[in-house]
């Protein structure tokens, strides 16, 4: 029984935990200018963060080492420098993109100037870093970002022409309004924020934190492979909320506030309510994980004492790190640049430093000095392959698109 | 007939570069201590840069500033190493353990600094995570 609920919690945390402000605002801009046409990124996506979580969590449980050590130890300091210090700005900016986006979430519940809330919520990001258990915080912020399922309600609320989105769906095309180029670079963007590096920073760096072992192999890939891809329901619903309401009229979402329109519109108070609850737990909860990623790639890479489960003064440098990151992303948002702007820069970047933490894990686990009898099986290698050629592409292609393209606009 | 005489060195073979460098360093309780930024090399004879003409064996494993000259080139002056040495070290495998503890040694001041000024000062810091 208790099994059963740990598994249950497992699986449900993932789905809550897989939404942060990146997936948000990227759904909600894509449905509303493209509609469901993007929806096969999304499909790609999740496979992806679930093949490469799973490596990284059987890597991280089975040789013990998290990802940045074995980045390091793969590449010497020269090539894993580059590559953390490329790493760790873009993780500065999705933490920044986090904390402006739960200051925006408790905005729209109180009226209340974000620029207040700025450092309200980093000075909350930071005592849960400092003082809460790991796991949590982890059950605790993914539980509540379940309510997010009410953008699935919603769509079935809002009543849509079903054959109208389902036609975007399955037969993609880029809109008569808008550029190939555009739509291409929104693919990657939408890719970039389904599967962010910090994500899997985290994911390994906490299979170290809870002690994992080879026997929580199973359950680790359950929770991978079950709760992801209802998270990545939940993204498409996202879309297809800001496709129904705001395709047909021609509105551009630049907002948070045009992002929960829909749930308003079809929900009425409660349901508005209901999901500023829900993003203010996943933008939170993401915070704490990138805050808590900084730690992780910079104390791995350089071999200090680091992890939750210590007391902060046996891992004195990862808290500074991450109190120093916080200050920083506090610092840049009070200067009232707009955290939806960082937001849709982050996932692209996303995207672009990819290749950098794919390639090293794929390489270990095939590792037999690191994994024994749980290197890659050739199913899995066949799937990584693939991938390693779309998260190369997606990165390569990135930044042309995003100067031909005016980053999208 | 009789068997080639085996010429190689007795017990496992170690390549410094690949079984050394940049590996992760673990005190006698399993804490990450710091990574194995540099080693450092003494001929036989004493000498502290060995030519290659003869047998040189590594007595410290160094940590710290020795980092940035790894990236950019060139040789911090000997005032600036970090040692941990040789004799320490207990086991070579995907890390490096060693048989005393991280607190006691000259690589982890850093550490201790930002702990007794910074993190050691700030109320919790020195509790368990509730």
């Amino acid at each position: 029984m208790k099994k059963v609920l740990g598994l249950a919690l497992g699986i449900l945390t993932a789905i809550g935990g897989f939404l942060d402000i990146g997936d948000l605002v990227t759904n909600a801009v894509v449905g509303s200018r493209f509609g469901l046409s993007l929806a096969w990124v999304v499909v790609v996506g999740v496979i992806g963060i679930c093949l490469f979580a799973s490596m990284s969590g059987r890597v991280a449980a089975v040789s013990g080492r998290a990802t940045f050590e074995i980045i390091r130890e793969r590449l010497g300091p020269r090539a894993a420098g580059a590559n953390l210090t490329a790493s760790f700005l873009i993780n500065l900016l999705t933490l920044t993109a986090e904390v402006g986006g739960i200051a925006l979430a408790l905005q729209l519940a109180s009226s209340v100037e974000p620029r207040l809330w700025i450092p309200v919520a980093g000075l909350a990001v930071w005592l849960v870093v400092w003082r809460t258990k790991f796991s949590i915080m982890e059950n605790v912020t993914g539980l509540v970002g379940l309510t997010l399922v009410v953008f699935a309600v919603t769509v079935f609320l809002l009543g849509p022409d079903w054959s109208t989105l389902a036609d975007q769906t399955f037969h993609p095309g880029v809109p008569a309004n808008e550029g190939r180029d555009v739509y291409w670079y929104y693919a990657i963007a939408l890719f970039g924020a389904a599967m962010t590096p910090y994500e899997v920073f985290f994911f390994s760096s906490g299979a170290v934190e809870e002690r994992w072992s080879a026997k929580d192999l199973a359950q680790s890939r359950l929770n991978v492979l079950v709760g992801f891809p209802f998270g990545g329901i939940l993204s498409v619903a996202i879309a297809a909320c800001a496709a129904i309401v705001f395709l047909p009229a021609g509105i551009e979402v630049s907002s948070l506030s045009q992002i929960v329109l829909p749930v308003a519109l079809a929900g009425g108070k409660l349901a508005l309510a209901v999901v500023i609850v829900g993003i203010v737990a996943a933008t939170f909860g993401a915070a704490l994980e990138t805050s808590l990623s900084s730690g992780y790639t910079l104390a791995q890479f350089m071999g200090w004492s680091w992890g939750k489960f210590r007391r902060p003064a046996r891992a004195a440098r990862f808290h500074l790190t991450m109190i120093v990151c916080i200050l920083v992303a506090v610092g840049v948002l009070m200067t009232s640049v707009d955290p939806i702007a960082i937001t849709e820069f982050s996932v692209v970047f996303s995207a672009i430093a990819l290749p950098l933490t794919y390639l090293p894990i794929l390489v270990i686990a095939n590792d037999p000095e690191y994994m024994g009898k749980h290197v890659n099986g050739r199913a899995t290698n066949a799937l990584a392959l693939v991938y390693l050629v779309i998260i190369v592409a997606a990165s390569v292609a990135a930044i042309p698109l995003m100067i031909a393209t005016g980053a999208g606009s | 007939m009789s068997l080639p005489p085996d010429e190689r060195p007795p017990g496992r073979i170690l390549d410094a570069r690949l079984h050394l460098l940049d590996r992760q360093v673990l005190d006698v309780d399993g804490v990450p201590t710091c990574t194995v930024d540099d080693l450092e090399i003494h001929g036989l004879d004493g000498s502290d840069r060995p030519d290659g003409t003869q047998t040189a064996v590594v007595t410290s494993l160094l940590s710290g500033a020795v980092l940035a000259t790894r990236v950019l080139g060139g040789r911090p002056p000997a005032s600036r190493w970090h040692r941990i040495r040789w004799t320490h070290v207990t086991d070579v495998g995907t890390t490096v353990r060693l048989g005393v503890h991280g607190d006691a040694l000259d690589v982890t001041w850093t550490e201790r600094w930002v702990r007794d000024h910074v993190i050691g000062r700030l109320p919790g810091g020195r509790h368990d995570p509730g």
